[in-house]
């Protein structure tokens, strides 16, 4: 099946991607100077010692001193064994870290995603059938204001009015709360609007104006001929074409605000999931896990694309696996 | 309630709301289809063919479309049904089939899901026995190996494939009338011979009323039993096929004639002039701007009262009225190529061209 052949092709493409990644990040670290090594130089000598001796020392406690392509096999092994070092900022080893944070932003991440990917064709298809009706203008707006307003400042307003002024949600993000409990889903409940926010308008525009072509297509005549009621007809002959286009739009989105927004999101409501990790560390100049976020994020973007060509693939029955 | 034919539309007058003024596409027509005839819609793009079909069972969008008149079908009146009514004649009373084959399939579902889609809307059936209708009816279209064929995808049909597949779906519930509209316009000319040929089979088997539109008056020659002619919404000329082929009386449906090869002069380059504008039609008769044997009195009034010139043809032109002499307007083309329009298709179909 070609299908399949397809399938496969694609994720040997994208883990060759991620390994034109890593090899990227090798030899940009290889290239730098090493803040580690400038640093036993200045102790040793603060200390009267020799620092040029310091330094040999130093390279050699952390394997400088090895040929390159030893180096870069010794890092590939790493990086695919999952062994990404140890952090100085957060005296825990990079992996820990990570999966740390990852619960926290999976807690809003996951919400806002369905929310999105529910929400927003419905929106948009509804709109395209119901075209330059009061809803659809209000739809329009709203998707425009979303698309428009910067997440972290639509954030800090909210926070502001609902946490400060009205006080109906807690200010102070607590992580000793249960995942499934109404307090959690409290403390969530603007981070997850304000990315739903920022995510549904570019899929509802998409969903509205794709599915507006396929509303006035040929078939929808065929289907209404047929005795296809117009709900049904909306529902089978107008999304499912839909979907094709806006699988592409959907992914995107999806990765343009889990990879920028929801950074700022963590920063602005406090959440100290991976956003928030990525930026301290960044503050701390802790290498190893700005490297390990940074690889977390760059492989979700992979991934992503990689679920975004299948999904493509799988809609469009047109699309044949053999040429490409 | 015996002598009632099929369909009766009566006095339909279907507008629509433009920006550029209320369009008026079909004025006032009436035509007639009994069980088991074929009746021709026939006029040049923008007549309003399409419009009066679609009037028929309200497939036209309202707004910004308006339908007015009787559309008396099997002794009901479709004018007076609410939209789920409709929803039950469509498709299982009343099939279409569309010009165009390659837009009028969704391209993201199987033909065979298409196919029992329509079956399992207007009956109570399970998918297992929609599937093997749907196998039996592609069979029956001329698909063959209809069981493998059933999986796949519009885009892997060709176009005369295509339109097999829309028409064993317009089969698909036994409809009474079957709606044919310009089906053979977008295929190739040894395919649409195979698709006429195929139309006319099905009507026989099944029993069918068939109202076929169509620009092509040799498509015409071969299939129809009785023909309308339609001009700017109104109807010129209305007969028998033998009646409008051998006495064409309108000038238009003369000039129409003339248009085809074989008959009338080799010089005929189609009529001058274009349709009148339909938002702003002309008083008179609709052709008088293009006729050629256009008197003061065609620019005046309403369209001519139809003249009956023998039982069930007539003609709506001034000429043919009391106080007019129509010998002014000469002799009608005659039927050079079209002597025998079945030995003809004889020799169209011979080859039988593989359209897969």
């Amino acid at each position: 099946m070609g299908l399949a052949r397809y399938v496969v092709l694609r994720v040997v493409w994208a883990a060759v991607v991620s390994l034109v990644i890593v090899t990227a990040t090798f030899v940009l670290m290889a290239a730098a100077p090493n803040p580690a090594i400038q640093e036993a130089a200045t102790q040793a000598a603060l200390e009267g010692g020799d620092p040029q001796q310091a330094v040999e020392r130093e390279r050699e406690l952390r394997g400088l001193d090895e040929p390159l392509h030893v180096r870069y096999l010794d890092f590939l092994t790493s990086i695919y064994t999952l062994e990404w070092g140890w952090s100085d900022h957060r005296s825990q080893p990079v992996t820990e870290a990570l999966v740390e944070g990852l619960y926290y932003t999976a807690q809003y991440s996951i919400p806002w995603t369905v929310l999105t990917v529910l929400i927003g064709p419905l929106v948009g298809v509804y709109s395209a059938a119901n075209m330059y009706s009061w809803r659809d203008h209000a739809a329009t707006a709203f998707a425009f204001f979303g698309y428009a307003i910067p997440n972290f400042f639509f954030g800090i307003v909210l926070l502001l009015l609902f946490g400060v002024w009205l006080d109906w949600i807690p200010v102070v993000y607590r992580t000793d709360v249960a995942v499934f409990s109404l307090e959690n889903a409290r403390q969530l409940a603007l981070p997850v609007f304000v990315l739903v926010t920022g995510s549904i308008g570019a899929v509802m525009r998409v969903s509205r104006n794709e599915s507006a072509e396929f509303r006035d297509a040929t078939f929808m005549k065929t289907a209404k001929a047929k005795g296809v009621s117009p709900f049904r007809a909306y529902a089978y002959h107008v999304m499912r074409p839909t979907l094709v286009p806006l699988s592409t739009t959907l992914v995107s989105q999806l990765l343009a605000i889990f990879l920028g927004s929801s950074l700022l999101v963590e920063v602005v409501f406090g959440i100290p999931g991976l956003g928030r990790l990525t930026f301290e560390a960044l503050v701390a100049q802790d290498t190893n896990l700005v490297l390990g976020a940074t690889f977390v994020f760059t492989f979700v973007a992979v991934i992503g694309n990689l679920l975004e060509d299948i999904a493509f693939s799988v809609l469009d029955p047109r699309i044949s696996y053999d040429d490409r | 309630m015996t002598d009632e034919p099929l369909l009766r539309v009566e006095d339909l007058t279907t507008t629509f709301e433009t920006d550029a003024g209320r369009l008026v596409a079909v004025d006032g027509i009436d035509f007639s289809v009994e069980a088991g005839e074929t009746v021709c819609l026939v006029g040049e793009s923008g007549s309003g063919k399409t419009v009066a079909t679609e009037s028929i069972t309200r497939l036209i969008k309202e707004p910004p479309g308006h339908i007015e008149g009787t559309v008396r079908f099997e002794g009901r009146d479709l004018a007076d049904c609410a939209e789920p009514e409709l929803r039950e004649i469509r498709g299982a009373d009343v099939a279409h089939v569309f010009q165009n084959p390659q837009d009028a399939l969704n391209h993201c579902y199987t033909v065979g899901w298409q196919i029992a889609e329509a079956i399992r809307i207007h009956e109570d059936v399970g998918r297992s026995e929609a599937r093997a209708r749907a196998i039996e009816l592609l069979g029956r279209v001329g698909i063959a190996t209809p069981g493998a064929r059933i999986d796949d995808y519009p885009h892997q049909f060709s176009g005369g494939e295509k339109q097999r597949v829309m028409i064993a779906m317009a089969l698909s519930t036994n409809p009474d009338l079957l709606v044919a509209d310009e089906p053979t316009t977008a295929l190739d000319v040894t395919v649409q011979a195979q698709i006429l040929r195929l139309l006319d089979e099905l009507k026989t088997e099944y029993g069918m009323g068939v109202l076929f539109i169509t620009h092509d008056l040799g498509v015409v020659s071969e299939i129809a039993d009785r023909i309308v002619v339609l001009y700017a919404g109104k109807v010129m000329e209305r007969g028998s096929a033998a009646d409008v082929f051998e006495r064409p009386s309108h000038p238009y449906t003369r000039q129409l004639l003339g248009c085809l090869p074989g008959i009338g002069p080799p010089s005929a380059g189609g009529i001058p002039g274009t349709l009148p504008d339909p938002t702003d039609p002309p008083e008179g008769c609709r052709f008088a701007p293009r006729c050629e044997h256009a008197v003061e009195a065609c620019f005046e009034g309403g369209q001519p009262e139809a003249v009956e010139r023998s039982p069930g043809h007539r003609v709506s032109c001034i000429h043919y009225h009391d106080g007019y002499d129509e010998s002014v307007l000469g002799e009608p083309p005659t039927r050079l190529g079209l002597a025998d329009p079945k030995a003809e298709e004889d020799t169209r179909t011979g080859g039988d061209a593989d359209d897969g």
